[in-house]
């Protein structure tokens, strides 16, 4: 392999415990996204590592963090990369389609009776219910990561920063992280460098 | 076929700007479908809102359901793969890009950055989608509640999602 080269950059290996099919990978996928309530992240953990033991922690985490940093919905983007790891892009597409699939047919079928019970009062009070506790979710989520801030708390400089952007000036998402990104993007070199 | 071609480039478009995740996009995706575009209104999104939170799944559901709601099985299917496509091939191209770097400090750099970002993007999220969604006190109350409980003990956020639909149903948020 001496001074030969290869056109796309190599990625190493993953310490793979387990190969998978594409057809695994979908089945694998199916089950995460079905079992999924409140949140899928936590069951693609469980799910991925201790049960089916398809890759460590270690490296769970480290995709996470590569999926994190893309826009884009989460868990999809691990969908993506793990099973392109695994088996390229068939392996991508399959574990995309797999967490999705089934999820839809549900709430398409939740749908279906929305449309018919909708005017019903206890429905109403039932999803006012459900949505009022959903958005105290998503802050809760948020709330937990700015804990890891206070470590560097030049960072929260830059929280503050795209919440005032955000929140206060209602800038559109696309220039708040235009405006944001610079100042992050230094104070999280200099974090890096500590 | 106007609407659905609008639905699938709008939805492409936001997937690209997604940082932070869906949660993150969710005062864009209500400022566009019930605003904007007038696609639903703001009661119906709030409704698919929660069903979304209800049902097993990753939380893009919402958008699923709009697609629904534009233009039935076809729509939300397209509504899907349209939130869905383009960050899909950013993130197969970037996660070789990462894994072939070897700067270690720069790899971290990134991911503290985009961690920052996307805490900001996620709160401010929670707060405009509340200021729209709760009507009254006792919803505010509740999601107050939620925070409390999710941040200060181990419970399970379904426990929470019942809570809520039981105190909904009760007539009392």
């Amino acid at each position: 392999m001496v001074g030969s080269k290869t056109s796309a950059p190599p990625i190493p290996a993953l310490t793979l415990l387990k190969t998978l099919t594409p057809t695994e990978l979908f089945i694998t996928f199916s089950k995460i996204g079905m079992s999924g309530f409140g949140g899928v992240l936590p069951w693609a953990r469980r799910t991925l590592v201790e049960q089916d033991k398809v890759l460590s922690s270690e490296e769970f985490s480290a995709i996470l963090g590569i999926c994190q940093i893309v826009p884009g919905p989460n868990i999809l983007n691990l969908a993506v990369c793990i099973g392109s790891r695994l088996c390229g892009a068939k392996g991508a597409f399959a574990a995309a389609l797999g967490l999705t699939l089934g999820p839809i047919c549900i709430v398409m079928l939740l749908a279906v009776l929305y449309q018919h019970y909708s005017n019903l009062e206890s429905v109403q009070g039932l999803l006012r219910g459900i949505s009022a506790v959903g958005v105290g979710l998503i802050a809760s989520t948020g709330i937990k990561m700015l804990r890891d801030e206070f470590q560097y708390p030049a960072m929260l400089l830059v929280v503050a920063l795209t919440v005032t952007a955000a929140s206060y000036f209602h800038l559109g998402l696309g220039w708040v992280v235009l405006l944001v990104s610079p100042l992050a993007l230094l104070l999280a070199f200099k974090k890096a460098r500590k | 076929m106007g609407i659905l071609f609008s639905l699938f480039l709008k939805l492409s478009a936001f997937s690209l700007i997604a940082f932070g995740g869906i949660n993150a996009l969710l005062p864009s995706l209500l400022e566009l479908s019930v605003y904007q575009e007038r696609w639903i209104d703001l009661q119906t999104f709030a409704d698919y809102f929660a069903i979304a939170q209800a049902a097993p799944g990753p939380n893009f559901m919402t958008v699923t359901l709009i697609g629904w709601h534009v233009g039935g099985v076809l729509g939300a299917l397209l509504a899907t793969f349209a939130i869905a496509w383009p960050s899909s091939i950013l993130v197969y191209f970037v996660q070789r890009l990462i894994l072939s770097m070897n700067d270690e400090q720069k790899k971290k750099a990134i991911q503290y950055a985009a961690a920052a970002l996307a805490i900001g993007l996620v709160l401010s999220s929670a707060w405009q989608i509340a200021l729209q969604i709760n009507r009254s006190y006792a919803a505010y109350g509740l999601t107050l509640l939620t925070i409390g409980l999710t941040v200060f003990t181990r419970w399970h956020p379904l426990y929470l999602i019942a809570l809520g639909a039981a105190l909904g149903t009760m007539g009392l948020i």
